[in-house]
């Protein structure tokens, strides 16, 4: 079986390994310091050097990578109800590791089209109505898009029933046009996944060159899959197991960074506990959430206004306003961990569902909306600011239910672990072809931290 | 032909459940596609399923006597979300023993189409539904 040389690039650290799937080892890693702004190449190169040694004495059979490069995969997302066929578009979009940088439900109007002509988006995902529902809005949307100048690839997963006229009228405007089944088939009933192979499918087969990472061909012979991809392909293995070998069971997983943060929670069963009513959109199984204002560099600024009013500063605002200028020179450590728990705290709570009580003539009544994540125990960190840190444990029990909001249905105890090597997203590259040797990587690779 | 599509369930904080798996059982014999809510339904959820659905009616059922205050309103969510759609409400809407046709020419008022007392009959209803969506067709 082969040797693999595989890269995550793109973020504040170019990640790379050498992956010996025979020997179920990895034989080599490494990890780059690279500014948003360098060439992906030099990173790459960075990584190579610093696995030098390795890199001389074996046969790479293939180089694979997951890319976050140039801003990630930006999706805008356009629905009817915000709390129904937007809420899928987006979950739909999260779950194929995108980045939703813009999201619109009902009639577009034209200063929303002028929006979407300038966002820069890779992609638009259009959604709306049930099959068999609503036609008017989305077709209205459809005839709004078909007339924009700049030229986009377009993903149509609504009400099946307008499939033909969408593509007419996408396709006479000049647009790369696919079609998908409906992310909301029937009312209530999400449906995302083939929706998020097709997401993946166009940004290997052309977002990739109109993102100008075909630089990366060179240097990388095969696939590359936008990073949040990866990582949840890992995370899923790990938590389902194959045929062959049994996963871990649910998790829930962290990866703070510098711009984003991206919470997953992987679960065998919707949970729904005895007694309580749910409403609305049933999330995945398998789901990601992405905060796009919560980070420990470009976004440390945002973090902290979140929190300024809750905590004692201790020179926080002094360092947020340094790393905003761009004036640090060395990163504080303990700052560092600190702005990295209250992203881990923000972007959990916003991850999980919520019980609502209500009180009624027969009694109190309780509805849940969302995920249960109270009886999730495993706790994953990713990432360099949770790597970095000198107690990754404490960063990653913010995501703790708080008992000033038992609403919000957070894990109620956890086990904390790390993505040590930073192997996690390097490897989701490699669950489908090698799920046992990748699964057994991951259970050996991904540590379990004891409580400090 | 796609069949027509209702959206039925109970309103507020009302948790009958018996009656509404009734009217859903009735409803999808009688040919409709039937988009049920369930119970604790709130005002906004029937809006956001009858516009994704493209539904032709709301159902709305109300057990508890407290129907007048959750039912408050509801006529105008419909026609400021655009709605054109049927309007029904039955079950036990007050409480105490009032005259059933002030308490129908109360919800007439606040908008719906069709009212009913406590123990109709469900045949009725599905006749006179067929017989509005003929005459709105």
């Amino acid at each position: 079986m082969p040797t693999y040389l595989l890269f995550d690039v793109g973020s504040t650290y170019t990640k790379g390994c050498i992956v010996d799937i025979d020997q179920e080892r990895i034989l080599a890693q490494a990890s780059a310091l690279t500014t948003a702004t360098t060439d992906i190449s030099i990173g790459i190169q960075a990584v190579k050097d610093r696995m030098m040694d390795v890199l001389s004495k074996v046969t790479i059979d293939q180089t694979l990578a997951c890319s976050s490069a140039k801003g990630g995969l930006k999706m805008v997302a356009v629905g009817l109800v915000p709390d129904l066929t937007l809420k899928a578009a987006t979950l739909a979009c999260y779950s194929a590791g995108a980045k939703v940088i813009q999201a619109y439900s009902f009639m577009l109007n034209d200063h929303e089209i002028k929006q979407i002509e300038d966002s820069g988006c890779d992609l638009l995902l259009l959604t709306g109505g049930t099959d068999g529902g609503n036609r008017d809005v989305v077709l209205h949307n459809a005839s709004k898009l078909s007339k924009l100048n700049r030229k986009f690839p377009i993903l149509y997963a609504g009400n099946k029933s307008c499939q033909d006229d969408i593509r007419a009228i996408l396709s006479a405007g000049g647009f790369d046009i696919t079609i998908c089944p409906n992310v909301m088939p029937v009312y209530g009933v999400l449906e995302v996944e083939e929706c998020r192979d097709k997401i993946r499918d166009l940004f290997l087969s052309t977002i990739v060159k109109a993102k100008g990472l075909s630089e990366l061909n060179s240097l990388i012979k095969e696939i590359v899959l936008p990073t949040p991809y990866s990582v949840m392909e890992a995370l899923k293995l790990l938590s389902s197991g194959t045929k062959s070998e049994s996963g871990i069971g649910d998790l829930m997983a962290v990866d703070i960074g510098g711009a984003t943060t991206d919470v997953y929670s992987m679960n065998k069963q919707f949970v729904v506990k005895d007694n309580v009513g749910y409403k609305g959109l049933k999330e995945p199984l398998q789901k990601r959430s992405v905060e796009g204002d919560l980070g420990v560099r470009f976004n440390a600024h945002s973090v902290y206004e979140l929190k300024a009013d809750e905590v004692d500063d201790e020179g926080m605002k002094d360092y947020v306003q340094e790393i905003e200028e761009g004036k640090i020179d060395s990163f504080d450590t303990q700052k560092d961990s600190r702005l990295a728990a209250w992203c881990c705290e923000i972007a959990c709570q916003r991850h999980a569902g919520r019980m609502e009580t209500s009180y009624t003539p027969m009694g109190v009544g309780y509805y849940q909306s969302g995920k249960d994540l109270r009886d999730v125990r495993v706790m994953i960190g990713i990432g360099g600011p949770i790597l970095h840190s000198k107690n990754p444990v404490e960063i990653l029990k913010k995501a703790l239910t708080q008992k000033a909001h038992p609403e919000i249905l957070l894990p109620l105890e956890i086990e904390a672990y790390l993505d040590r090597n930073y192997v996690v997203s390097c490897l989701g590259l490699l669950a489908h072809r090698h799920p046992d040797e990748v699964l057994r990587l991951l259970k050996r690779n991904v540590e379990k931290l004891n409580d400090e | 032909m796609e069949k027509t599509t209702i959206v039925i369930g109970v309103i507020g904080a009302d948790v009958h459940a018996v009656g509404n798996r009734i009217i859903e059982y009735a409803m999808n014999q009688a040919g409709f596609n039937v988009v049920n809510l369930g119970v604790m339904v709130s005002q906004k959820e029937f809006v956001d399923a009858a516009i994704e659905t493209n539904a032709k009616a709301i159902i709305v059922s109300s057990l508890y006597g407290h129907g007048e205050l959750d039912c408050r309103g509801l006529g105008d969510a419909c026609k400021e979300a655009g709605l054109d759609v049927l309007l029904y409400v039955g079950g036990n809407l007050v409480v105490g023993k009032s005259d059933f046709e002030v308490v129908e020419e109360k919800f007439k008022k606040m908008g719906f189409d069709r009212v009913y007392p406590p123990g109709s009959d469900i045949e009725q209803g599905i006749r006179d539904l067929m017989a509005d969506l003929k005459n709105k067709a």
